[in-house]
């Protein structure tokens, strides 16, 4: 089995973040608040509660390096919490926006935070020394619609996003004072703040979960129109390919190597994406081996339950025969999926995904031999 | 000047469609269904937004698709007439790297295309079941069982979440 754990910690989670060191996990319940549990001989144990936001949590991103936790919500504000010796101190971030705050990311470097908006709009926050404050600048007249994710460039600078008006788009984020501009950005130092790079159109429908791949030469995105896309070479001559999934949508995607994806959305099992040596990328198989549900073959009515129990998210309808067995570790959407590694890495392993049944499952791909040649 | 150049387009589309459905009447006299099906589905939707173009082409489909009689052996006989469309395909920017592969891979590349070519069927059968008429939402359900079966559910949604593209 790909999937080493399986822990159900709440009936549903909207996301999820890991502590640097992997000891704790915190995530949101699909409620306002902010769980944190501990890992202790064996068992979690609920140490912390961030109480603050007044709507759901949408996103929360816990940095490697500063050990800082930032919190986005449907109230539209955000906080980054520091750890005291009382606990958990949250510090009010000023989005200045008018629809929800949908999605958060610390950049590589942790001196910039990002975040989409219902309110067609980017925020990038950076800290003020001189007045002990967050301030956020904003990206704003570019997207047509909501920003459903973003993905910072290893350099600290490019961030793209992907909005439901169905374009991916790539920005510089470039602020005096806070980048310095050495060799490493390449020419993407030359850019001023909120300057597009590129906009992708491969899209015609919502776009979810956008990545780069660890070198950050490659982006990869989905559509809800059963859709990956891959684009190369992320600039005036960049080469996209398209990928029709044959089963459900996805929602978000990670890259374990620069020649591996793991997609997961609606199919609740992760699907293994990986490119050949001339870069074609393909859908090679599905994470989660799941018995073929022989069962459901007896009874008349089992695969309408099933697909029943699939919609309203719960394993009630489906619990009165023998397909339960059948299910594999996630059992309604994936809508979150991170790397386990103590530090940004060009290739993991481990892998955990969160979805709307409230489980958290963690995925090690050590003992898959096929998809090992692709780390 | 524009609705001139409306009009221009509007005859070409009528004269391709006319076209279209002889060739689809010679095909299925000489018991060739699938392949009138085929030819049903080349090309189109025409891209217009002109009603009256849009019932033309339907009932064309409607025509290829009502001659169906054996919705089994219509999938087993669309896999190999796929490699006329890969040629079609190869100018494609996105398509691009296929010319660098083998036979072999490109034969595995294929049943992508044909879930691609999927797309477009399942949007005629959409239609066919708004009609409301029996025996065309009987065959229309048939062909959508064994088209799902073969090309899973991302078919449907490509097809749910086009709005360029409307039949």
């Amino acid at each position: 089995m790909a999937a080493t754990s399986v822990h159900k910690f709440a009936q549903c989670i909207s996301c999820h973040a890991w502590s640097p060191d992997l000891s704790m996990i915190a995530f949101c319940p699909n409620n306002s608040e902010v769980h944190i549990y501990k890992l202790s001989e064996d068992k979690w144990e609920k140490v912390h509660v961030l109480q603050k936001h007044d709507q759901i949590v949408s996103g929360i991103d816990w940095s490697y390096r500063s050990n800082k936790i930032v919190t986005v919500s449907h109230d539209r504000n955000s906080y980054v919490w520091n750890q005291e010796a009382t606990g958990w101190v949250p510090t009010l971030v000023i989005l200045r926006l008018n629809r929800a705050a949908l999605c958060v990311q610390w950049s590589p470097k942790e001196n910039k935070f990002a975040v989409g908006s219902g309110a067609k709009t980017v925020c990038i926050c950076y800290y003020e020394q001189e007045n002990n404050w967050w301030v956020s600048k904003l990206i704003r007249k570019r997207h047509d619609s909501s920003v459903t994710s973003i993905a910072w460039h290893p350099n600290n600078v490019l961030l793209a996003t992907t909005s439901t008006d169905g374009k991916c788009r790539v920005f510089s984020t470039f602020i005096k004072g806070v980048d310095s501009k050495d060799s490493a950005m390449g020419s993407s130092a030359d850019t001023k703040f909120g300057e597009q790079i590129v906009q992708l159109d491969l899209c015609f429908c919502w776009a979810f979960g956008v990545r780069w791949s660890p070198s950050g030469n490659t982006l990869a995105y989905v559509g809800h129109n059963s859709m990956i896309y891959f684009v190369d070479e992320v600039g005036p001559s960049a080469a996209a390919q398209s990928v029709a999934i044959r089963d459900l949508p996805l929602r978000d995607v990670l890259f374990l190597s620069e020649r591996m994806v793991v997609g997961v959305g609606f199919d609740c099992n992760p699907m293994v994406f990986v490119a050949d040596e001339s870069g074609l990328w393909s859908f090679l198989r599905f994470l989660d081996e799941r018995k073929s549900a022989s069962s459901s073959a007896k009874y008349g009515g089992s695969q309408f339950s099933e697909a029943f129990g699939k919609f309203y998210g719960q394993s009630k309808f489906s619990a009165s025969n023998n397909v339960e067995q059948s299910r594999g570790a996630h059992d309604n959407c994936i809508n979150c999926i991170l790397p386990l590694a103590k530090q940004r890495k060009s290739s993991v392993t481990r892998f955990t995904t969160s979805g709307l049944d409230g489980k958290i499952v963690t995925w090690d791909l050590q003992k898959q031999e096929d998809l090992l040649d692709y780390l | 000047m524009a609705e001139i150049v409306e009009a221009d387009n509007y005859e070409g589309i009528i004269t391709r469609i006319e076209h279209k459905s002889r060739k689809i009447e010679s095909l299925l006299k000489q018991y060739k269904p699938v392949e009138a099906l085929k030819t049903a589905l080349e090309g189109s939707p025409p891209k217009t937004k002109d009603e009256r173009c849009k019932s033309a082409n339907w009932i064309v489909v409607h025509r290829a698709i009502m001659a169906i009689k054996d919705v089994d052996s219509l999938f087993s006989a669309l896999d190999p007439e796929y490699y006329d469309i890969l040629m079609k395909w190869k100018s494609e920017k996105v398509l691009l790297k296929f010319q660098s592969l083998s036979f072999q891979e490109i034969a595995d590349k294929l049943f992508e295309l044909m879930v691609l070519q999927c797309i477009t069927s399942c949007r005629y059968l959409y239609r066919g079941l708004s009609t409301g008429d029996r025996p065309t939402c009987d065959q229309c359900l048939r062909i959508h069982e064994k088209l799902t079966e073969k090309a899973g559910l991302g078919c449907i949604l490509r097809c749910l979440a086009d709005t360029v593209n409307p039949v």
